[in-house]
């Protein structure tokens, strides 16, 4: 009853907020750029276009759920509006629960706005859709988003002042994404560079493993679940006798802890916390 | 059973002692004014009833409830308006009052509330745009919102005007009237002296008195003063070998005194009338201003009920307490 009380007042509430939908629309932007870039080419292959989505997804998406939810619970926390959830007849659990549910509906909305205006221009330009696959794909993207909302009611439910969860919000966005699977140094080579002057080695496998360790290397990697094979040869693991943590139906355990742990640990600090 | 019983309550921020093992009951269905200077531990303590705050040692319980592990159902039997509220901007008033009403599983209608509160024109306008006075009577109309057993209000005038005061008091008489408990925080006095039963004094995290207004008067050994305006004051008055007249100040062609009781004013201004020629005549009360400047003016110690250091003080500027 008071877990639906939260997450109606913070739909109401969030839905009215500017930024969210200044975000969100970007996506879709860069969705329809994909798809019109990709469709007026010569190249008459769908997943092309979808790839592109994927990549771009992985800068914009971490984003649009990060500002959708960094300060959720901490900027609530900052202005005091929180006393006021607090003093009705819901637990601190409701307010982070209820957080996480009502930010994750928005951002879901954002996504599937921007994928419906994706797949009006898919059937416009691309001879055949495979529905299934599509659907498919906007499937892992919303865990993938899932996945940071959560990193972020995490953040701003363990944080005290907006200040801090946006430091948090910004830093995890670099390390988790940019940092872990993008810059040429990340954490698969900085161990392998460590295990060198060790004068040991690591496995190709163990590497691979550290890369989808990330919601976006995690998500990358489940990604061969709905393309075909000639797309996804960029990746690394996934392939046919490849151990069992590199499959990607395992990414969906990796993508299921960034929901569980991230919210956990900031619940933990949260339900502890002085609150105004 | 007390609407509000704390033992021992205390409350440490590092090296602050915010809160200083704080004995407080509050009786069912009074009105109970909880007075202080900012900073005496008054929100703190508000805090620590309602879970915002975990108490470094005592305990405190809420409708003899645990004010920690039974806090979801306090939640329910509670109105509370929390200090340095702030709504959410981009809602409406209706859509605050509709949010604490389902809540709460309350009955009430939000624009029945809205109307108690003087809020009905403004229902559909969002909080973002609200007056501080506005944003405060909503927020006193979202603590009416579920019949509560008890209200908590902390620091509930802050941004009111005059007007705004007036109703608030009388919307808190009202539910007293129908055996609301109400506690309230204030830093203003002539609020508590105007509506409340019991007040309570807190100054640097203790609690130094609690007692009902009239009492604390008679307790701080003044009724009051008397000041008359002589043509010309004579050489000896004699006034201060009488009973019950605490101090006399002589200033140009007035003499100020400070009396325990009124008949002590009146054998002032007969003594007076005697040895001079009286043009004006002054008798006031003492405020609770002056009450609450002593109490909480000599810090930690000095508090003790010793009427004539308390009177004694008087001439002293009181710069801490406002």
């Amino acid at each position: 009853m008071s877990l639906q009380a939260v997450v109606k007042k913070d739909i109401l509430d969030v839905r009215r907020a500017k930024l969210v939908w200044g975000v969100g629309l970007l996506y879709t932007l860069f969705a329809g750029l994909s798809f019109w870039g990709i469709g007026s080419s010569s190249d008459t292959d769908i997943y092309n276009a979808l790839f592109s989505m994927a990549g771009i997804g992985v800068l914009i998406i971490p984003l649009v759920a990060l500002v959708a939810a960094y300060l959720s619970v901490a900027g609530e926390r900052e202005t005091g509006n929180l006393k006021f959830l607090l003093s009705y007849p819901n637990s601190r659990r409701d307010v982070v629960i209820g957080k996480f549910i009502a930010r994750s509906a928005i951002v879901v909305a954002a996504i599937i706005f921007a994928f419906v205006v994706g797949l009006g221009m898919a059937f416009y330009y691309f001879p055949s859709v495979e529905l299934p696959n599509y659907v498919g794909f906007v499937g892992l993207t919303l865990v993938y988003a899932l996945s940071y909302v959560a990193i972020a009611v995490g953040i701003s439910a363990a944080t005290s002042t907006r200040s801090r969860a946006m430091g948090a919000a910004i830093g995890s966005w670099f390390v988790l994404n940019v940092f872990w699977n993008f810059l040429p140094i990340q954490p698969a080579t900085v161990i392998e560079f460590v295990a060198d002057k060790l004068g040991t080695s690591v496995s190709q496998n163990f590497k691979d493993l550290v890369w989808v360790l990330s919601p976006t290397g995690s998500y990358f990697n489940s990604l061969s679940l709905v393309f075909p094979d000639r797309i996804n040869g960029a990746q690394g693991g996934g392939g046919v006798g490849d151990p069992f943590y590199l499959q990607p139906e395992f990414m969906f355990v990796i993508l299921a802890l960034w929901i569980v742990v991230p919210l956990a640990l900031g619940y933990w600090r949260f339900e502890r916390a002085d609150l105004g | 059973m007390p609407a509000i019983e704390t033992t021992a309550l205390t409350k440490r921020f590092g090296d602050v002692l915010a809160v200083d093992e704080l004995d407080l009951t509050v009786r069912e269905g009074e009105i109970f004014g909880f007075l202080g200077p900012n900073g005496a531990g008054k929100s703190t303590t508000i805090n620590m009833l309602l879970d915002f705050h975990r108490p470094t040692s005592g305990s405190a319980t809420v409708l003899g409830l645990d004010a920690q592990d039974e806090i979801g159902e306090i939640r329910k039997r509670v109105g509370v308006l929390p200090e340095g509220l702030e709504l959410y901007d981009r809602l409406t008033a209706r859509e605050h009052l509709q949010l604490c009403v389902e809540m709460k599983d309350a009955p009430e209608e939000p624009m029945a509330v809205l109307e108690r509160v003087g809020l009905s024109e403004e229902a559909d306008r969002k909080a973002g745009g609200f007056s501080t006075g506005m944003s405060q009577r909503l927020a006193l109309g979202m603590a009416l919102v579920g019949e509560p057993d008890l209200i908590i209000l902390d620091e509930p005038s802050s941004g009111l005007d005059p007007n705004g005061i007036q109703h608030m008091r009388e919307l808190l008489r009202e539910e007293a009237a129908n055996g609301t408990t109400v506690f309230f925080s204030s830093h203003i006095l002539s609020e508590v002296e105007a509506v409340c039963d019991r007040v309570g004094i807190m100054s640097q995290g203790e609690l130094v008195t609690v007692d009902s207004i009239d009492n604390l008067r008679e307790r701080s050994g003044d009724a009051g003063e008397v000041e008359l305006t002589v043509e010309t004051v004579p050489d000896d008055l004699g006034l201060k070998v009488m009973d019950d007249v605490s101090d006399i100040e002589i200033d140009g062609d007035e003499i100020r005194a400070y009396c325990h009781n009124g008949e002590a004013k009146m054998n002032v201004i007969r003594h007076v009338d005697r040895a001079a020629t009286v043009t004006n005549v002054v008798a006031t009360e003492t405020s609770l201003e002056e009450l609450f400047n002593k109490y909480t003016g000599g810090g930690r110690d000095g508090l003790d009920d010793d009427t004539r250091e308390l009177a004694e003080e008087r001439e002293q500027p009181q710069g801490v307490a406002q």
